[in-house]
């Protein structure tokens, strides 16, 4: 990525546009199950939603191996550094979609003592899918609106730090 | 084979031993519910499970309940798999420095009921091997499953789900 980082090689529309969709077709995906979200997502992942028909393939070895991060499910603010470490594990580029109410807001435990509201605070969040939890369409509702982003991306501006705000898929 | 205990044989064979000790005795859905003194706890828990007639081999939980005013409940539920039979022993506590004996002892399984019980309710387990926190990350200050641990959002924002029915109960 060095090579395009440095030169005017990634303004060029095609280039930009080949590289953009190579990336957006071949999300490998991490699930950080905590929750019965998890379970919407194994069913995303499964014959009848089958989001690996989108590129999205999950059973990624580990976060090294991984560009997508899924929080599905309520995070705790035990676990909380365990998502970070996972989170920082991932090698760039990479997106965060954060599946649930749970991991949105706190969701059905807004008023816990141990539930961290919103996963924004610790990784940045590139897509929210609302429901509780939602179904696997919503899922894939929302990977299409992450492959959407990632179609628009320019590399240079996302490393800057100065790429668009989140998506909310509904 | 020996019989499975009727609750009433449960609270007469624990009264011969433990007299007064034994505060009441009540046959809940067919389950022996024993309160007993905090003194005797531990003793009482020991003859349920080493009593031929018992043999409540199975602790399968040891929780509390905040009853206000009333103080603290420890409620130990003992199971015999070989008489199917249930033992459930309830021990009433003060709401100031409330303490009782640790029976993880008796039966392993109770060890991280009780790390619960004292980082849930702040009641101190005497003789327990290790108590530090289980399930709340180790900076976390209070009880929260105490009735007056406030919850911060709700401070904020009432809780909106909530009726008049709730609001006579927490009257009373």
């Amino acid at each position: 990525m060095g090579v395009i980082d440095g030169s005017p090689l990634h303004k060029v529309k095609p280039v930009k546009f080949l590289l953009n969709w190579g990336r957006k077709y071949s999300l490998w995906v991490m699930n950080f199950g905590l929750a019965c979200c998890a379970i919407e997502f194994i069913a995303g992942s499964a014959a009848k939603h089958d989001f690996i028909r989108l590129g999205v393939i999950p059973f990624a070895h580990g976060p090294r191996q991984a560009d997508l991060l899924v929080v599905a499910g309520t995070l705790t603010d035990k676990m909380a550094p365990a998502l970070k470490r996972v989170y920082d594990q991932m090698p760039e580029p990479k997106y965060v979609i954060s599946f649930g109410s749970c991991s949105n807001c706190g969701g059905p435990y807004w008023d816990s003592y141990s539930v961290t509201k919103g996963v924004d605070q610790l990784v940045p969040v590139d897509v929210y899918v609302p429901g509780c939890p939602p179904r696997p369409e919503a899922l894939i509702h929302g990977i299409v609106k992450l492959q959407e982003k990632i179609g628009q991306e320019d590399i240079k501006e996302k490393w800057s730090g100065t790429s668009g705000a989140p998506a909310v898929s509904s | 084979m020996a019989r499975p205990l009727s609750p009433p044989d449960v609270a007469e064979r624990l009264r011969a031993r433990f007299g007064e000790d034994v505060v009441a005795a009540d046959d809940q859905f067919g389950h022996a519910v024993v309160t007993v003194t905090a003194g005797r706890y531990h003793e009482v828990v020991q003859m349920c499970r080493d009593e031929p007639e018992f043999t409540c081999n199975y602790c399968d939980f040891v929780g509390g309940v905040d009853r206000g005013d009333d103080g603290f409940e420890v409620v130990t539920h003992l199971f015999s798999t070989r008489l199917h039979h249930n033992v459930r022993v309830k021990v009433r506590l003060p709401h100031d420095e409330p303490a009782i004996d640790t029976i993880s002892d008796l039966y392993a399984g109770a060890n991280w009921h009780e790390r619960e019980l004292i980082e849930m309710f702040g009641i101190d387990v005497t003789g327990h091997p290790q108590p530090v926190k289980l399930l709340l990350p180790e900076p976390f200050e209070g009880h929260p499953l105490r009735k007056d641990f406030p919850l911060m959002s709700r401070v904020a924002k009432p809780w909106p789900g909530d009726s008049e029915v709730d609001s006579e109960g927490e009257a009373e």
